[in-house]
């Protein structure tokens, strides 16, 4: 009875110090780069470029569902990812090189305009078409 | 009942059933419970939006009704409305600024009392810098569910932007703000008939939806506190399925019985290059309704941009140029009462006489048709 009480001791501790070992490792390791947190509420649009500043690191995007167009001004921290998708391969690139009528999907947050990008994805061009539905 | 009065009413009854749809009928062939939601949609489209419910705070009219309804609901309407956009050329890949984050593109001519008493208005003021507004009538609907149906792949095939058979016809589609194909509009910006409708109740009607959850704003500015106490979205997602599937089942007028004369109208409409636009028939693609697959429509329209001249120039929009609209449907042109997107012609003759740019060469020839011939081209459209 001693012993099967002692094995229970053992196997109630032993994740606790498992996890306070690993603890101990993983402390050295540098913190991950620092990433927009992701405020409420999340949101995504899908539409074209009508403006941006890249020295204010501001885009504004026009989307809607038929006449009712809105526009969505958007702040992109440094480091929010921007991925071009219009060739086989999706690759980063940089907000410098995102142009007007650019169509684009972007990730965003926030409560109030300017929206905060999460993320942004090139589609294509509004002039030379994206056939696929949203 | 004798038998001789019983094959006259069975006669009767077998004539009613094969009718051509008229103005306002459903497609032929709808199931039961297509048929069902065209019945109830027609309700949800004809209603009267009263303030409480939801109307505007900004709005043309207090229903789909009130403009769409001549000779029956979903026909034509007297009313004309302001659209505005900014042409900017200089700005490669975005010339149009639609004029979304001032209130545009529609500029909304009614309003409700609370915002007339918030703010002192009666209608949306256009942002300032706004030098042309577009005057827009109201088209009739019929059959827009076929040209909904019409597969993009038939629409760029009609395209020729470099006039590579020097025809001097070119046509280019218009693309919505996402890229895709436009088709709806006078301009074709709207890509599917689904997300114009959706839209219009918003933008026309000031009634939020699932599919536009939010109210416009009064020329860029949001709406003042109180003005608009109806919980959004003001029309339900069930509400807006049965009315979109109202105007999907619409059925295009059937073309009149053609005399001799308007049969020799419509071989002259070719002759000189109408239809070089105009095209007399599309065919609708796979479709989960029935009644809309594979079908042909009279549509009279290859849905693309055309320049049409510096005389019916007004608005850019998506990748219209001022001075290119989309080809007009010519199906039910018979009900029409003024004709071209702003209504500036009061026949259709006057209508040939106001088109320039790519149908300058067939205006000029009409005009010198004789008169005979030209005489069974308007009554040919007549039949339309």
């Amino acid at each position: 009875m001693r012993r099967i009480a002692l094995l229970g001791v053992a196997l109630f501790t032993a994740p606790l110090v498992a996890a306070t070992a690993q603890h101990r490792t993983a402390a050295p390791k540098p913190p991950p780069p620092p990433a927009p947190a992701p405020a409420v509420p999340h949101d995504s649009v899908r539409g074209a470029i009508r403006a941006i500043d890249v020295r204010a690191r501001t885009v504004e995007v026009t989307a809607g569902v038929g006449y009712a167009l809105r526009v969505v001004p958007l702040q992109v921290p440094a480091g929010v990812s921007i991925t071009n998708r219009e060739g086989s391969q999706p690759e980063t690139i940089a907000l410098g090189q995102l142009k007007l009528g650019d169509v684009v999907r972007v990730q965003f947050g926030g409560k109030a305009a300017p929206f905060l990008a999460y993320s942004i994805e090139r589609l294509g061009r509004m002039t030379t078409g994206m056939d696929s539905t949203p | 009942m004798t038998r001789h009065t019983f094959i006259i009413a069975l006669a009767l009854a077998a004539a009613a059933c094969k009718r051509p749809p008229q103005p306002g009928d459903p497609l032929p062939g709808l199931t039961a419970a297509q048929r069902a939601q065209f019945d109830s949609g027609r309700a949800v489209f004809d209603s009267t939006f009263t303030a409480p419910v939801g109307l505007g705070p900004l709005f043309n009219a207090s229903g789909c009704g009130e403009c769409h309804e001549d000779p029956v609901v979903g026909g034509v309407g007297d009313e004309i409305e302001r659209h505005a956009a900014l042409f900017h050329p200089e700005r490669a890949g975005f010339v149009c600024d639609q004029l979304a984050a001032e209130g545009g593109p529609v500029f909304q001519d009614s309003v409700t009392a609370a915002l007339h008493t918030a703010l002192g208005i009666d209608r949306e003021a256009l942002p300032p810098g706004v030098t042309t507004v577009a005057a827009r009538t109201t088209p009739d609907i019929f059959g827009f569910g076929l040209l909904d149906a019409v597969p993009d792949s038939t629409i760029l095939s009609y395209a020729d932007p470099d006039d590579k058979n020097g025809d001097g016809i070119m046509g280019r589609p218009n693309r919505f703000v996402d890229g895709r194909i436009g088709r709806f509009g006078r301009k074709a910006f709207v890509p599917t008939l689904r997300e114009f409708n959706a839209g219009a109740f918003q933008v026309e009607v000031g009634i939020t939806n699932p599919s536009v959850p939010e109210e416009g704003t009064v020329t860029g500015r949001p709406l003042p506190a109180g003005t608009d106490p109806a919980p959004d979205p003001e029309l339900n997602a069930h509400s807006l399925e049965l009315a979109d599937a109202f105007v999907r089942f619409l059925a295009p007028p059937t073309p009149l019985k053609q005399s001799r004369e308007a049969r020799h109208g419509r071989d002259v409409f070719t002759q000189v290059g109408c239809a070089g636009c105009h095209v007399p028939a599309l065919r609708t693609g796979d479709n989960p309704v029935a009644a809309l697959s594979h079908k042909e429509v009279a549509a009279y329209t290859d849905l693309l941009l055309h320049d049409m001249g510096e005389g019916l120039a007004d608005i850019c929009f998506g990748l219209a140029t001022p001075t290119e609209f989309r080809t007009e449907p010519l199906m039910g042109l018979r009900l029409s009462t003024h004709f071209l997107h702003d209504g500036r012609a009061a026949t259709p003759e006057q209508a040939i006489d106001f088109h320039g740019g790519e149908a300058t060469r067939s205006r000029d020839l009409f005009r010198t048709l004789p008169a005979a011939d030209r005489a069974a081209l308007l009554l040919f459209l007549k039949t339309l």
